[in-house]
């Protein structure tokens, strides 16, 4: 909604831009931590990811809805039920084809990955459920008032608000993950010389399985979070073609080998997509600018992030 | 006229010293080597002399001409040829096909007058694959003309490498560690023909080698770099019995480096009295003695 | 397998010096009628296979375009699609018909316009490519791709906005089967341009600094020079291309370019350079082909199976695993992808023995475990 002022208004111009800005912040975080982690791990892009979100989101959608010959469920349950589904589907993934290509070229495996993702949403597109519908938001569910507060008249969802903890709350746990953890310790090994690690006695086929299914695990409470009004719907590809793209830009800003920075950078791009959208017109002349202002303004950050510093501003290699 | 001049040169990575001032030279239709134990720099040097590294400080003259900050495509084709120790080529061609691409600088056309297809391109297309088939058969090669890399073994390949250096008629020629992975017998006819090349070609040559025949036989002048800095320099036979030559050699790495012409407690005993000794001013370099074989006439 | 040859050969009558007689090529040129016959007359007969066909020679030429990039050069492009929309956008300027034809001249104009723009924009991505590679130039090229889109296509005074540019082709080609010839023609010159970099020292510069980009500054190759060359010549292409494909649907609508459907576009595109085998002509074009020639086949298919409505209500997702998993198909099993599976046949049509073994092309390296694609 753009109401045009022609002075500055904390509301307007700071506070509606701000908030939706780390809502849609929150949202590429979840996605680029599934994106972080299978890069740290695997050293490739998942083009994938953002199906596995679809997979969770359209699976919990069919159980809470009781579509076809499927058991109407609670919310709660449905929701579990997808983001298992996300996991399986990864898992699978890793199965029949990151592991018969795991000794080719890098490129290889990305390509891979981009057919995973085009029959992924084939296959979602052909089940048959309303594709342009969305999943039920938490308020909805628990019937409560579906905002927090208010922030001089600007409301806070309370989906936003699930969003930007359930963010933290991963960020942290996958950064202490790999820190502190066996498994993660495992992972970085893998990662770094498969031959190596084996000779170590880490079961390299485990930890592929296992690095999968954490990314399915992540990509699937991405999509049950994010597939709900206003801007989410259970469409396939809706997530992979349109906030794939950001969410790469939110790894690479933060660096495709750091978890929190995956964080901070999905903010970071939400921020200024939302600044860069928000309405301008209290800085004489510069209410003309183009609608793909904001795409223009993140791409433009993204490519001098990594002319000038390649490993993103939080990562550790280039 | 000097071929190659290297002053003072000097490289850093980080806060280690890799090259420390080095001067060397190499005159027309000589071959030099250059020798000392794995890590001394010696491909470092490469690196700076054909521009895939920045010196710190130095310069690297080509042909009386400043050529210190030349990238390595123009180097090329000023007339350096270059080997890689891992042998460097393009893998998912055919021998032919690596023979023609090293002749880039010399295909006589530009790139945009070759996507017309105009007959000059045909022509000089044809011109190249001549001179890479006479390439073939000057090394022997000639049954490999097809084949893809992958299916070569390792000394065919080092062949094959000198090949490419060769194939764009250069001027200086470096290769690095030519013999690697190469026998006694296979040594000796690499010597055999870098000899007659450089009757047949006017080549002049700077090679990295360990292997001691090899290095006797073919070359004219030797340097010594350890730890990046020269060690020693004069001809072949001076270098090999230079006591602190001998002292990098032994301290360091394997006994490749040594002729097996003393007993090992022989050697052990040279060994303690070099040790005990003070360090000596490295002896004055024997004056640099002609090329071995008679001068090639001026072309 | 040796018995296998020996029975086919003689019947390629080849001498002894390998050279191929006279009747060796009345063969090759015998059994290339039916290719012909099927590229030509099929058209020919019907309208609805010409438009198909001309929509499979504007993918044929993308696809070439992508030959030289990711094929030769090595370089993971996911933004083709931009440079098929420059070009589409620039040829449609150009013209600026308003409701008449064009006239030849300015067509022509048009059409080479849209190649050039095409082709600096290509500079302008080539020149991001040379501080960024690999799997981040895989996404630079994807965020580039996109970004062209909604922020170029949509600025409303090139665009014509809703309605779109009309862009009139020539009376000479008002017929849609005199169009399809051009088409063609445009197919061919491109493959002319494929083959004289790939017998020319610009196509083996652009391998070898696939291949290691130190061997190849030390054979004389200026690297930064020919990456960027290899952009500008598939920026130039994928432009041609454009500009025919604008003249075919006679309009240039950005929603044909923008968000979801340039997305797909550049999805359809890398299956389909993969599926044809990096590097390899003859697979990209036949590739290529396929999938532009999918959605009429499946249709006509689900019409003749009584499947229709559901076909149509589902096509997209149908075309989408069926190139799925051709590609997981081509990438896991068959690397070298159609062109490998083609080989023995193009091979013997350029005048060498038949051979069911022959030997891989230099880019089917490139996904078989070589290391050549730059990563």
């Amino acid at each position: 909604m753009r109401v045009l002022a022609d002075e500055f208004s904390t509301q307007i111009n700071f506070i509606t831009p701000l908030i939706s800005g780390i809502a849609d912040g929150s949202a590429f975080g979840l996605l680029g931590l599934g994106l972080v982690l299978l890069y740290k791990s695997n050293r490739i892009f998942n083009f994938a990811q953002g199906e596995f979100a679809t997979v969770a989101a359209v699976v919990a959608f069919l159980f809470d809805r009781g579509i076809g010959w499927l058991p109407k469920l609670p919310y709660f349950l449905a929701i579990g039920i997808g983001v298992l589904a996300a996991v399986l589907v990864a898992m699978l993934t890793e199965r029949l084809v990151i592991r018969p290509l795991f000794d080719r070229p890098k490129v290889v495996l990305v390509v891979a990955t981009v057919g995973v993702a085009l029959f992924l949403i084939g296959a979602e597109g052909l089940l048959p459920y309303p594709q342009t519908a969305s999943l039920r938001t938490i308020s909805d569910v628990l019937n409560v008032q579906s905002y927090v507060t208010q922030v001089d008249g600007v409301v806070v969802l309370d989906q936003d608000v699930a969003k930007l903890i359930v963010l933290a709350v991963l960020a942290v746990l996958a950064f202490l993950f790999f820190r502190y953890s066996n498994t993660g310790t495992a992972i970085l090994a893998v990662s770094q010389d498969a031959t190596a690690a084996r000779v170590v006695g880490i079961s390299v086929e485990r930890v592929s399985m296992v690095t999968w299914g954490i990314a399915g695990f992540l990509g699937g409470i991405a999509g049950v979070l994010l597939a709900v009004p206003p801007s989410g719907s259970v469409t396939p590809g809706a997530f992979t073609g349109l906030t794939l793209t950001i969410a790469f830009s939110a790894a690479v800003l933060g660096g495709m080998t750091s978890l929190p920075g995956a964080f901070v950078g999905g903010l970071l791009i939400g921020l200024i997509q939302s600044f860069a959208n928000a309405d301008h017109s209290f800085v004489p002349g510069l209410n003309s600018l183009p609608a793909a202002q904001n795409e223009v303004a993140v791409v433009a950050v993204l490519l001098l992030v990594l002319l000038i510093r390649p490993r993103g501003l939080l990562g550790r290699e280039a | 006229m000097s071929v190659l001049e290297v002053h003072d040169l000097t490289i850093r990575f980080g806060g280690l010293t890799a090259i420390d001032n080095l001067s060397l030279a190499v005159n027309e239709w000589e071959i030099v080597g250059l020798m000392g134990p794995n890590g001394a720099g010696k491909t470092t040097a490469f690196n700076c002399i054909t521009g895939f590294y920045k010196p710190n400080a130095g310069r690297v003259l080509y042909r009386g001409q400043d050529v210190t900050r030349v990238p390595p495509h123009r180097k090329a084709a000023m007339g350096m040829g270059r080997t890689f120790q891992n042998v460097g080529m393009v893998k998912s061609e055919t021998v032919l096909e690596n023979l023609l691409t090293a002749q880039h600088t010399k295909a006589g056309y530009g790139p945009f007058l070759a996507l017309t297809g105009a007959s000059a391109v045909r022509q000089r297309e044809r011109d190249l694959t001549a001179h890479a088939d006479a390439i073939l058969e000057l090394l022997g090669l000639g049954a490999f003309r097809d084949r893809r890399l992958g299916s070569l073994s390792y000394g065919t390949l080092k062949l094959l490498e000198l090949g490419c250096a060769l194939a764009s008629d250069p001027d200086l020629l470096l290769l690095d560690e030519p013999s690697s992975g190469m026998g006694p017998e296979e040594s000796h006819e690499l010597g055999d023909r870098l000899l007659a090349l450089r009757q047949a070609l006017g080549v002049t040559m700077l090679l990295i080698e360990h292997h001691v025949p090899l290095v006797a036989a073919v070359c004219d002048y030797v340097y010594v770099l350890n730890f990046g800095k020269l060690l020693a320099e004069g001809d072949p036979e001076h270098v090999r019995n230079h006591p602190e030559v001998v002292a990098a050699y032994l301290g360091g790495e394997a006994p490749e480096a040594l002729e097996q012409t003393e007993a090992p407690a022989e050697q052990a005993a040279a060994a303690e009295e070099l040790a005990d000794a003070a360090p000596s001013e490295p002896a004055s370099p024997a004056p640099r003695r002609g090329l071995r074989r008679p001068r090639k006439e001026a072309s | 397998m040796a018995a296998q040859t020996e029975v086919l050969t003689g019947f390629d009558h080849l001498s002894d010096q390998g050279r191929v007689s006279l009747r060796g090529w009345a063969l090759r040129g015998l059994l290339l009628l039916p290719v012909l016959a099927l590229v030509l007359a099929l058209p020919y007969q019907s309208d609805e296979w010409t438009n198909d066909a001309i929509y499979a020679a504007i993918f044929a030429m993308v696809g070439l375009s992508m030959n030289v990039l990711v094929g030769y050069t090595g370089q993971i492009s996911l933004g083709q699609q931009a440079f098929l929309g420059i070009g589409a956008l620039t040829a449609a300027n150009v013209v600026n018909t308003g409701t008449t034809a064009a006239d030849p001249f300015t067509f022509a104009i048009g059409i080479l316009a849209g190649a050039l723009v095409a082709a600096g924009a290509a500079v302008f991505l080539g020149a991001i490519a040379l501080r960024i590679r690999g799997l981040y130039l895989a996404l630079v090229t994807l965020v580039f791709g996109s970004v062209t889109a909604d922020a170029i296509f949509t600025i409303p005074s090139l665009n014509g906005q809703d309605a779109g540019i009309p862009a009139y082709r020539p009376t000479a080609l008002q017929g849609n089967f005199a169009f399809y010839v051009f088409a063609l023609a445009m197919v061919v010159v491109c493959i002319y341009i494929d083959v004289c970099i790939r017998r020319s020292k610009v196509g083996r510069g652009l391998i070898a600094l696939r291949d290691n980009e130190l061997v190849a500054s030390a054979f004389g190759i200026n690297v930064l020079g020919y990456k960027l060359l290899g952009f500008v010549l598939s920026g130039a292409m994928a432009g041609l291309a454009g500009g025919v494909y604008t003249f075919w649907s006679q309009e240039f609508s950005d929603k044909n370019f923008t968000s979801g459907a340039g997305f797909s576009l550049a999805l359809i595109f890398v299956v389909m350079v993969v599926v044809g085998g990096l590097g390899n002509r003859a697979g990209v074009i036949a590739a290529a082909a396929f999938f532009a020639l999918l959605d009429p086949l499946l249709t006509g298919f689900a019409h003749h199976t009584g499947w229709l409505t559901w076909y149509t209500d589902h096509k997209q997702y149908v075309q989408n695993i069926i190139g799925a998993v051709l590609l997981l198909q081509t990438v896991i099993f068959n690397p070298g992808g159609l062109g490998q599976v083609l080989r023995p046949f193009t091979q013997w049509f350029s005048g060498k023995r038949f051979s069911l073994h022959a030997e891989g092309d230099a880019a089917g390296a490139a996904l078989g475990g070589g290391d050549s694609v730059r990563a």
